[in-house]
């Protein structure tokens, strides 16, 4: 295993370890609030983790920038609908975002 | 080695999600686990290297067929708020017998698959020849259009039909505006769609032009485009409306009547049917395909005939 390829297994491991704690954290916080807050953080990091990981390890200046944008867009369809459900949650007492058979 | 366990685990999860689409306990939970199917699906897909089924499976798969099932549970909760979406009814006694023929005769075409002798097929390696000679590069659109042309003309007829069966079966006092965000206008939204709406359309374009040489094509780019449209319905920058216009009739059925008169236009050459005239008509073809399966997936998601655009300060 190169330099290269090691400092990109430790980066996809990083980035998966972050979706794995934003998982947890969606499916076991209390409120929308909370579950938005691991999401929203948690994932981005990790996508931004996986994304350097990938272009370490494609070792091309094209696909390194088609990766970073496609973090960009993440992190900005991440935002707004993270925005909007908080709105949203807010609104309606964060109690009724869970859709009702939920549990 | 590790591409074997990768392969495991994505039968297992396929066979697992699909049993808890169908077996979920909520119609809700369903939605979310079909959805998470045509994800894996298009892994699936993508380890079997074939990345222009994948693209369309996780575009249209998960992504815009998603988006219709949770605009639908939507509606059903609205239209009747006393009825529980929950599924009580007690499973079908024929459901057991029925799974377990589909997963035999699965695993049994399977078997007979790998047991068979890998002698390549013959048409195929015939079609790859044959399609050097055209100015085709991608395989795939160029099965799809110039050998498999009268399929792909009917995938279009079926798209059409459904449109039309939907729109005969909604009715119009259903058709509020509940789909749409609460506050469409606070500022993120519009940043949003400043910058997704012309990068969709790009990206669309992209894969049209691409489907020629690379992995993409009419489905998979009208798919994009349709997701951008839904984002438009869901932020009620454009909205329901039943006032019918002429030009989104024709955007719905463009598709369909390029590609039937360009067809039927070779028999009047005297080629056989179907018969492309050249790449201008490909492009020609793909384009008109691409307009109409947007609008025909917006329009489902929106569940009208025709839209307008709001105003909006």
């Amino acid at each position: 295993m190169t330099a290269s390829e090691g400092l990109a297994l430790l980066l996809l491991l990083a980035g998966s370890g972050f979706y794995f704690a934003g998982t947890v954290g969606l499916l076991r916080f209390p409120d929308a609030f909370c579950r938005l807050h691991a999401l929203t953080k948690a994932d981005n990091l990790g996508l931004c983790l996986i994304c350097a990981g990938l272009a370490v390890l494609s070792a091309d200046w094209r696909i390194a920038s088609v990766l970073f944008l496609i973090w960009l867009l993440g992190l900005l369809a991440a935002t707004v609908s993270a925005h909007l459900i908080a709105r949203q949650a807010r609104q309606a007492g964060a109690d009724n975002i869970d859709p009702p058979e939920a549990s | 080695m590790l591409g074997i366990v990768l392969d495991l685990v994505i039968i297992a999860s396929l066979i697992a999600l699909a049993i808890q689409v169908v077996s979920g306990a909520s119609l809700f939970r369903g939605i979310i686990h079909f959805i998470v199917m045509g994800l894996t699906l298009a892994l699936a897909w993508a380890r079997l290297g074939a990345p222009d089924l994948a693209m369309a499976e996780a575009a249209i798969g998960a992504g815009v067929t998603g988006a219709l099932m949770m605009v639908a549970y939507r509606r059903l909760v609205e239209i009747t708020p006393d009825h529980n979406p929950s599924r009580t009814g007690s499973r079908s006694r024929l459901a057991l017998p029925i799974a377990v023929g589909a997963g035999g005769l699965v695993g049994l075409l399977g078997l007979g698959a790998t047991l068979s002798d890998p002698e390549p097929g013959l048409a195929g390696l015939a079609v790859l020849e044959a399609l050097q000679d055209e100015a085709l590069g991608n395989p795939i659109t160029g099965v799809l259009l110039l050998y498999r042309g009268l399929d792909t003309l009917l995938e279009i007829a079926v798209l059409l039909t459904a449109f039309l069966a939907a729109v005969a079966v909604t009715r119009r006092e259903d058709l509020d505006y509940s789909i749409t965000t609460r506050d469409p206008h606070t500022p993120l939204v519009g940043a949003l769609l400043a910058i997704i709406v012309p990068l969709t359309v790009l990206v669309s374009v992209h894969l049209l032009k691409a489907g020629s040489h690379d992995p993409g094509g009419a489905f998979q780019a009208g798919a994009v485009l349709a997701a951008c449209g839904v984002l438009l319905v869901l932020t009620s920058r454009v909205s329901a409306s039943s006032q019918s216009r002429p030009l989104i009739g024709l955007g719905i059925v463009a598709g369909l009547i390029s590609f039937s008169l360009i067809g039927l236009a070779a028999m009047l050459r005297g080629e056989p049917p179907m018969a492309l005239p050249g790449m201008w008509a490909v492009y020609f073809i793909e384009t008109a395909m691409m307009l109409s399966i947007a609008l025909t997936l917006v329009l489902l998601f929106a569940g009208t005939e025709s839209l307008r655009r709001n105003q909006h300060g």
